[in-house]
């Protein structure tokens, strides 16, 4: 009952203009701080200290009492100057597969000394730490299983530390909006691609062998890293694409009505695995979904892109 | 409480913060180990061993079972060997014990603040050992390692190093100073106990009792101790009249001299001339809660008492250093109006008991003709003749000790003179008494400061001759008249006793030292041990509040903490302040703002090469300029560096940089 009381209290105190726009920079008016369940403790110590000290009246009881409580509020002190000032900014926020692990990323900077064990968690998740070093940002990442397609928030993240004797607990909130998109997760039980009966191309995918090797082009970006002809380079010819005769002249269209699945998620898996068979091959391929049509491309952008409609299909986003 | 939970950074305890800890708790119960029984030291050091061990090989934790029988183990031993488990020893050693079983059994962050916490107060229970200053300041360092410790197990990742644990916790340590002077000075005092201390809480004290028999005082004289510190206002009393006036002594038993009860004083029966010495005096600990003042004391300070005899009690135990103020006539005459009562007491001998002694006094008293003056005549001439002054007398007959003494071994110490005297003057009709104390005292040449120790400790004489009252008669004086002049250790000669090698080299280096390190102990002692509400009052009033309150020290505390907490905040925040910025990388983040308010904005994880490539793709015009500049940047920085004239290119170079 407490716990939840303290919820709320704090969500209305700490209420933060959501979202921000990066970076954000941990001001002292942002940061709060309150002694933790050690801290208590801690003055629990002081309190029975201090009364054995006039019981039985020692002069250096006092002083050791005396010192341990400053030190107590200096350390309050260095646990706030531990967090304040530092710069957030969102961080890589990769698209995952659904039952992946998706990593919301924050970089974090530290202005000028080093702090030591800043945590960073979502609302009632474990948290991760880092310490933070001067000259380079520190990027943090908090895993999140990702159960099913679409988009994941990360919602308010609370940034803090407890460093150095970890009686006070200081933190901060901030809101990128941080999103990860999660793919379908791909269906590999739905085999190739159906290679007849549609408008623009009659072929399929090409069965590895059959490739044709065509040409070498100047490598652009999006290029599949399986393209890349590593060899060239090696002889620095400088990075050159290799071109299949076969991809080169060919268009595969994957259609949301050939996936077979008795539901849109089955479906979507499908499609999905169908995506990355045919961006394995380099083959071109474009997407057909009952309201998007994405035209016949290839490349890393092109797969992302095309993943990315599948992800968010009937998502409203 | 789900916000502000414990951090449980890894599952397993890290093994070098556990042994940080172990070694912190083996320093602070060090000094325990020298004090407490044997077995104890045995039991900690296996434990916290057993613990290192645990941590070290990654083994399996002792099951609970056993930690609970090891437990009822040692506090069953604690209690056979101190018949309890409370008081100084016996609370202490459970305490240790427990600590130890703490460390053995603990497994998550919980259970390790805890084990500092204990830490901290297993620091305080040292000081009711002592609060001498080496021990204190090794406590210091003691709290400074559990601070590193503390600092250790809230750190995440690989495990700090020792300048990463003591570097941040003595900063802490040194910006906790202030506050904790404040603290010291300001915090209201309240004067202990709040509770009946245990009764050995502080035990084994040296000094004198309230009974005397020969061979007593000599075992005590042995001893170096201090027992109390004088400053005098104003000059010096001569040393002969150094008597300081301790328990007195009226019932005699044959042998042994006894206290009464204490009466405390009616209306003083004075006749003082001269001018009263005023005084100040930290006496240590004693067992017979004694306050030491000069012959006679004119009134008692306010936590004392006076009793009819004129000794001063304190009103509680002498269990710690005690400072107070007294004043003494040194010039008097008192107890003409004797109660006759007491002087009955001091007028009752068993003459079966030391019969030569008794039939001494008796003849001297015919002689005399009960002349009370010419019978101490007679006495000091009897004493002048070949009796000799010696702290290793022999040993006398246990029924007649007084007359073996007077008869046949005649060397003796002042108690056997004290002793004797007094019975002879009772066989000869006078009423006397003995009076413990201490005589003389040595002074510190550095701050005039009256150091007495227990090896100035003496008995001399009280005899009561009507219309004048009692009069001090120290028959030693007639025996060894230096002993009275100049101190013990002149009395004894060079083939005395001196218990300590340094107590003759008054001049040297050694002395020199051993002065200056008193004079320290000194300040130490009035300021910090002995600061108490009386010391704070005292304080104050010498700052000009001489009536200043709790309300008042609470004002100025919280004052005082705030004003220490922004200087404190403000040199946190200068620390802060970035460090100037690289120049090369100055003129980069130019270059990339000129860029940002074109349009072209550099994102943050791009680095500047990557940045350049999009600049060639999005703004071809501007990439002849953004190339060099690019290029001398990555060189600068990422390079062997850049010269002064490469430097002043770049900047040249950015500042030319128009992008439009």
């Amino acid at each position: 009952m407490f716990a939840d009381l303290r919820q709320h209290v704090s969500d209305w105190i700490f209420r933060v203009a959501s979202p921000e726009v990066p970076p954000v920079t941990l001001v002292q008016r942002r940061i709060f701080i309150l002694p933790t369940r050690q801290g208590y403790g801690f003055g629990l110590t002081l309190v029975l200290l201090l009364l054995a000290s006039i019981n039985y009246n020692l002069s250096l009881g006092f002083l050791l009492t005396f010192l341990l409580a400053s030190m107590a509020g200096v350390a309050m002190l260095h646990t706030w100057r531990n967090l304040a000032h530092l710069r957030l900014r969102p961080g890589r926020c990769d698209p995952v597969f659904a039952e992946e692990t998706a990593a919301f990323g924050v970089s974090v900077e530290s202005p000028s000394l080093t702090r030591f064990a800043i945590g960073l968690r979502r609302h009632g998740e474990d948290p991760v730490y880092a310490d933070v070093g001067t000259g380079e940002p520190a990027a943090m990442a908090l895993p999140l299983q990702a159960r099913r397609r679409g988009v994941v928030r990360c919602g308010r993240l609370e940034i803090f530390t407890r460093y150095p004797l970890g009686l006070f607990h200081a933190w901060s909130y901030v809101d990128f909006d941080l999103a990860v998109i999660v793919y379908p997760r791909p269906d590999t039980s739905a085999g190739v691609p159906p290679q007849e009966g549609r408008e623009e191309s009659r072929e399929g995918i090409p069965v590895p062998g059959d490739e044709e090797f065509n040409m070498l082009r100047s490598y652009r970006a999006g290029d599949s890293p399986r393209m890349i002809a590593w060899k060239a380079l090696a002889r620095g010819q400088g990075l050159l694409t290799k071109e299949f005769s076969a991809m080169a002249s060919s268009e595969l269209w994957l259609d949301w009505a050939d996936a077979r699945a008795p539901d849109v998620e089955g479906r979507l898996a499908i499609l999905a695995h169908w995506v990355l068979q045919a961006d394995g091959f380099g083959q071109a391929y474009g997407l057909r979904l009952p309201a998007r049509r994405i035209e016949a491309d290839r490349g890393e952008a092109h797969r992302a892109r095309c993943l990315e409609a599948l992800a968010l299909f009937e998502e409203g986003a | 409480m789900n916000a502000i939970a414990s951090p449980s950074y890894s599952p397993h305890l890290d093994v070098r913060n556990v042994l940080w800890l172990l070694a912190s708790m083996a320093f602070v119960v060090a000094p325990h180990l020298f004090r407490l029984p044997y077995w104890v030291a045995i039991f900690f050091l296996v434990v916290v061993g057993w613990r290192a061990w645990i941590s070290w090989n990654a083994i399996h934790f002792p099951p609970r079972l056993m930690v609970a029988a090891i437990t009822i183990a040692a506090t069953v031993g604690t209690w056979l060997q101190f018949g309890r488990i409370t008081g100084r020893e016996g609370g202490v050693t459970l305490l240790v014990v427990m600590a130890a079983l703490k460390l053995l059994e603990m497994r998550t962050q919980r259970e390790v603040t805890l084990a500092i916490y204990l830490g901290f107060f297993l620091v305080l229970t040292n000081f009711l050992f002592s609060q001498a200053i080496p021990l204190g300041f090794y406590l210091l360092a003691c709290v400074w390692i559990f601070t590193g410790t503390l600092i250790g197990f809230n750190r995440v990742g690989r495990s700090p190093g020792i300048a990463e644990r003591l570097r941040p916790a003595a900063a802490l340590l040194v910006q906790a100073l202030p506050l904790m002077a404040a603290f010291f000075l300001l915090f209201p005092r309240v004067q202990g106990p709040l509770w009946a201390l245990p009764r050995d809480v502080r035990s084994g004290q040296t000094g004198l009792s309230d009974t005397m028999s020969p061979g007593k005082i000599s075992e005590l004289i042995k001893s170096d101790a201090i027992a109390f510190r004088v400053r005098f206002d104003g000059d010096r009393p001569p040393y002969s009249l150094l008597y300081w006036r301790g328990p007195v002594l009226p019932v005699l038993d044959g042998s042994t001299w006894r206290a009464r009860r204490p009466t405390p004083a009616g209306p003083l029966d004075y006749a003082r001339t001269g001018r009263p010495t005023r005084y100040e005096v930290i006496v240590e600990p004693n067992s017979i809660n004694a306050f030491f003042a000069l012959d006679v004391p004119a009134a008692a300070p306010p936590e004392a008492i006076l009793t009819h005899d004129l000794q001063v009690f304190s009103r509680r135990p002498v269990d710690e250093k005690r400072r107070y103020e007294m004043t003494s006539w040194l010039d008097y005459r008192y107890g003409a109006h004797e109660d006759p009562a007491v002087l009955s007491v001091a007028s009752r001998y068993d003459p079966d008991r030391n019969p030569r002694a008794v039939a001494l006094g008796r003849s001297w008293a015919a002689k005399a003709g009960g002349d009370p003056r010419a019978i101490v005549a007679l006495a000091a001439q009897f004493f002048n003749r070949d009796f000799a002054y010696t702290l290793e007398p022999p040993e006398l007959d246990p029924r007649d000790p007084y007359d073996d003494f007077l008869f046949n071994t005649k060397r003796g110490f002042c108690e056997h003179y004290a002793g004797s005297f007094a019975l002879l003057m009772r066989a000869a009709g006078i009423p006397a008494r003995v009076v413990t104390g201490y005589q003389g005292g040595e002074v510190n040449p550095i701050d005039n400061e009256l150091i007495v120790r227990q090896s100035d400790a003496h008995a001399w004489t009280e005899i009561w001759i009507p219309g004048e009252g009692w009069l001090r008669v120290d028959p030693t004086a007639a025996v060894s008249p230096l002993r009275v002049e100049q101190g013990v250790n002149a009395a004894l000669g060079p083939i005395g006793v001196i218990p300590n090698l340094i107590a003759s080299d008054r001049l040297g280096v050694l002395a020199g030292l051993r002065f200056g390190w008193q004079v320290l102990n000194g300040r130490w002692d009035q300021w910090v041990v002995g600061y108490d509400q009386t010391r704070q009052r005292d304080f104050f009033a010498r700052l000009g509040y001489p009536s200043i309150d709790w309300r008042t020290l609470g004002f100025w505390l919280v004052i005082a903490t705030f004003a220490i907490g922004a200087a404190v905040t403000l040199g946190l925040l200068v620390r802060e302040r970035p460090r100037r910025t690289e120049p090369s990388l100055a003129a980069w983040n130019r270059y990339c703002a000129k860029l940002a308010r074109a349009g072209l904005e550099r994102a943050a994880h791009e680095g500047p090469l990557d940045f350049l490539a999009r600049v060639r793709a999005r703004k071809p015009p501007w990439a002849a300029d953004a190339e060099e500049i690019t290029r001398r940047y990555v060189a600068a920085r990422y390079g062997g560096g850049a010269s002064r004239e490469e430097l002043r290119e770049l900047r040249a170079r950015v500042r030319r940089f128009e992008p439009a």
